[in-house]
């Protein structure tokens, strides 16, 4: 059953000229995890602004529970938020941080207190309370962040960025520590990001924004395997475009090849074709016969291997898991398996 | 530090004009400190510290009163008039609006002081515009005397050290992020309650010392009191001067002086150390 929590109807925003948001609709359910995801100047932040109320939306409502919070005061609206700087205050200690908006609710002294203890111990850093915010190493600055935030028994938990300015390792388990948390407090969370991996990771739901507009909204598995149009397919996980076509017989034809793959256009329409490296499997050709394809790159990543290749004037990448066998090598012919039951078609 | 783009005895070699600059003033301090202490009034000769105690009178002490009482008031209002004129001009857009207002700030350092003294008795002087004004629509039947009293140099020093209180506080203000504001206003904080709880501790540290700057410069004022309030107002300038001038008392009017520095100094010293303790209360 359905359970629509957040309900963003057709808001759009724009900045004299520039239509950042286009007539954007989502539903965001109960509980649920939403990555906004896209390339910087998506709009991805605005909308995020706008749903803390930041920013206004030139056109469109937003419904909280069914209740119209469109031109509710950021104040007024309880939503916990993280923000890219974090935005801790300097001028308090950790657990004043944490404390301030329980104490502009005029929560007691001692629930203040239990509920800081509280938080401090769910983000594993007890002893920090009395510390001042700069005396904190950049992880411990990102839990206490999040802690404010979640501190008020936010309505919803916005999140802008929030992890760009941590390194690799760190980010890897600050993402494991969000996602423990957001479960343990069941909130409804909204995060932006441009990190695919970080959304893949994070999201139930993942919205990929392009140039104001929603390009897809799905878990992220399904965003993965059937990408709704070649932005998509390119932006997440970095899907190989190649032109393609339907044969006579009703099938995809890709780089001259008949994947068997049955497409419900009509025969000879252009048509584009989006392959994953990952399902694409590489045949050397023996001797000096011709193949498809010439491996231009190779380089082996350890666990897995991946090449470029290029065939027709189109540069195709591959990746495979790094057998012992001899693997084809920069100069070698190819022959390219597309696997059929990967491939994305799109007619645009 | 190794990444300055100077080093320290570079920084050091190019500094050497400013401290031969200052030299002379140090000079001055050694000298008016030196004859302050003298034995008699119109030389230095011997030691004594007559002079000093020859001001320990009701008049003098009124006069330290004075100076203390309108430097501290001109202070405050110019703090309190000078904060909403700090967060106008960074709320400022347009560079031609925020040079604009960037000038009008600036413009009592920029004008002579006679100009401006002779614009207060214009403006505020028992046939001025105000008292016109206010006569013509019944309000007060004579003239207010706004002039050549204490509010006259109020008035005078707030004017003239406003503008050395607004610029320490606009960069203040620059460099408070957007992102504090808004974070306080997601955790539920009005606008007032922002303001109190994060924007003014945020400030603190160049309120203090925009408010060192302006106290240390009305304290030692001059020309302002002696311009809006004549010999009516006898703030420490305009007593020292008149040591000087009819009364020929140079070792008084050296001790003084002495007073004066000292007073200030340690007015200002104490902001620097309340702006430390503010500021170690955020730094840890």
């Amino acid at each position: 059953m359905s359970d629509t929590h957040l309900h963003i109807d057709g808001i759009t925003k724009r900045f004299g000229d520039v239509t950042a948001l286009d007539n954007i609709d989502l539903r965001v359910e109960r509980g649920a995890f939403v990555c906004l995801l896209g390339p910087s100047g998506c709009g991805k932040t605005t909308l995020l602004r706008i749903i803390a109320g930041f920013e206004k939306a030139s056109q469109g409502r937003m419904m909280l529970d069914g209740t119209d919070i469109t031109n509710l005061a950021p104040h007024k609206r309880g939503f916990g938020m993280v923000f890219q700087s974090l935005a801790l205050f300097p001028h308090m200690s950790v657990a004043q941080n944490i404390a301030y908006g329980l104490k502009l609710r005029k929560a007691s002294k001692a629930e203040q207190r239990d509920r800081v203890e509280e938080l401090l111990t769910l983000i594993e850093l007890p002893q920090i309370a009395d510390r001042p915010v700069s005396a904190l190493s950049g992880g411990q600055r990102q839990r206490v962040a999040i802690a404010r935030a979640l501190a008020i028994r936010p309505q919803l938990f916005l999140l802008d960025e929030p992890l760009s300015a941590l390194d690799a390792k760190l980010r890897d388990s600050m993402q494991i520590e969000l996602r423990r948390l957001q479960q343990k407090f069941g909130v409804t969370t909204v995060l932006v990001t441009h990190d695919q991996t970080e959304a893949m990771m994070l999201a139930d739901e993942l919205v990929v924004l392009n140039d104001g507009h929603i390009q897809q909204a799905a878990p992220p598995s399904t965003v993965y395997q059937s990408p709704a149009n070649p932005f998509v397919a390119d932006f997440i996980g970095a899907a190989n475009l190649m032109p393609a076509t339907a044969s006579a017989a009703g099938t995809l034809i890709v780089l001259g090849q008949d994947t068997g793959l049955p497409v419900p256009h009509h025969p000879g329409s252009t048509l584009r074709a989006a392959v994953r490296a990952e399902n694409i499997q590489l045949h050397s050709v023996n001797g000096s016969g011709q193949g498809m394809a010439q491996v231009e790159f190779s380089r082996n990543l350890g666990p897995v291997t991946e090449w470029l290749v290029s065939a027709q004037g189109q540069e195709i990448r591959v990746r495979g898991v790094t057998g012992f066998g001899a693997a084809p090598q920069v100069g070698d012919q190819v022959n390219l398996a597309l696997d059929a039951g990967r491939i994305s078609v799109f007619t645009t | 530090m190794s990444n300055s783009t100077l080093t320290r005895k570079q920084a050091l070699a190019f500094a050497a004009p400013a401290f031969i600059a200052i030299l002379p003033f140090f000079v001055a301090c050694l000298y008016i400190l030196r004859f302050s202490l003298s034995g008699e009034q119109g030389r230095i000769e011997g030691f004594s510290i007559d002079a000093y105690r020859n001001l320990m009178t009701p008049f003098f002490g009124r006069s330290v009163w004075l100076t203390l009482r309108l430097a501290f008031f001109a202070t405050v209002i110019a703090l309190m008039m000078a904060v909403p004129l700090a967060f106008l001009l960074t709320t400022l857009k347009r560079p031609v609006a925020r040079r604009t207002l960037t000038v009008i700030i600036l413009l009592p350092m920029i004008l002579n002081l006679l100009v401006q003294a002779y614009g207060w008795i214009l403006l505020l002087g028992p046939s001025g515009a105000l008292n016109t004004v206010l006569r013509n629509l019944g309000i007060i039947d004579r003239p207010l005397f706004l002039l050549f009293n204490e509010t006259g140099v109020l008035l005078g020093l707030i004017q003239t050290s406003l503008p050395l209180a607004v610029f320490p506080i606009v960069s203040a203000v620059r460099a408070i992020s957007q992102e504090h504001l808004e974070a306080a206003s997601s955790l539920g904080a009005s606008n007032w309650r922002i303001f109190r709880d994060v924007t003014l501790p945020l400030l603190r540290p160049a309120l203090l010392g925009a408010a060192s700057i302006c106290f240390a410069f009305n304290a030692s004022a001059f020309a302002v009191p002696l311009l809006l309030g004549g010999r009516r107002v006898q703030m420490m300038g305009v007593a020292i001067r008149d040591m000087i001038s009819p009364l020929f008392n140079w070792s008084g009017a050296a001790a003084a002086g002495m007073i004066l520095i000292v007073m200030t100094l340690f007015l200002m010293i104490f902001s620097a150390w309340l702006v430390r303790l503010t500021t170690e209360k955020t730094k840890g």
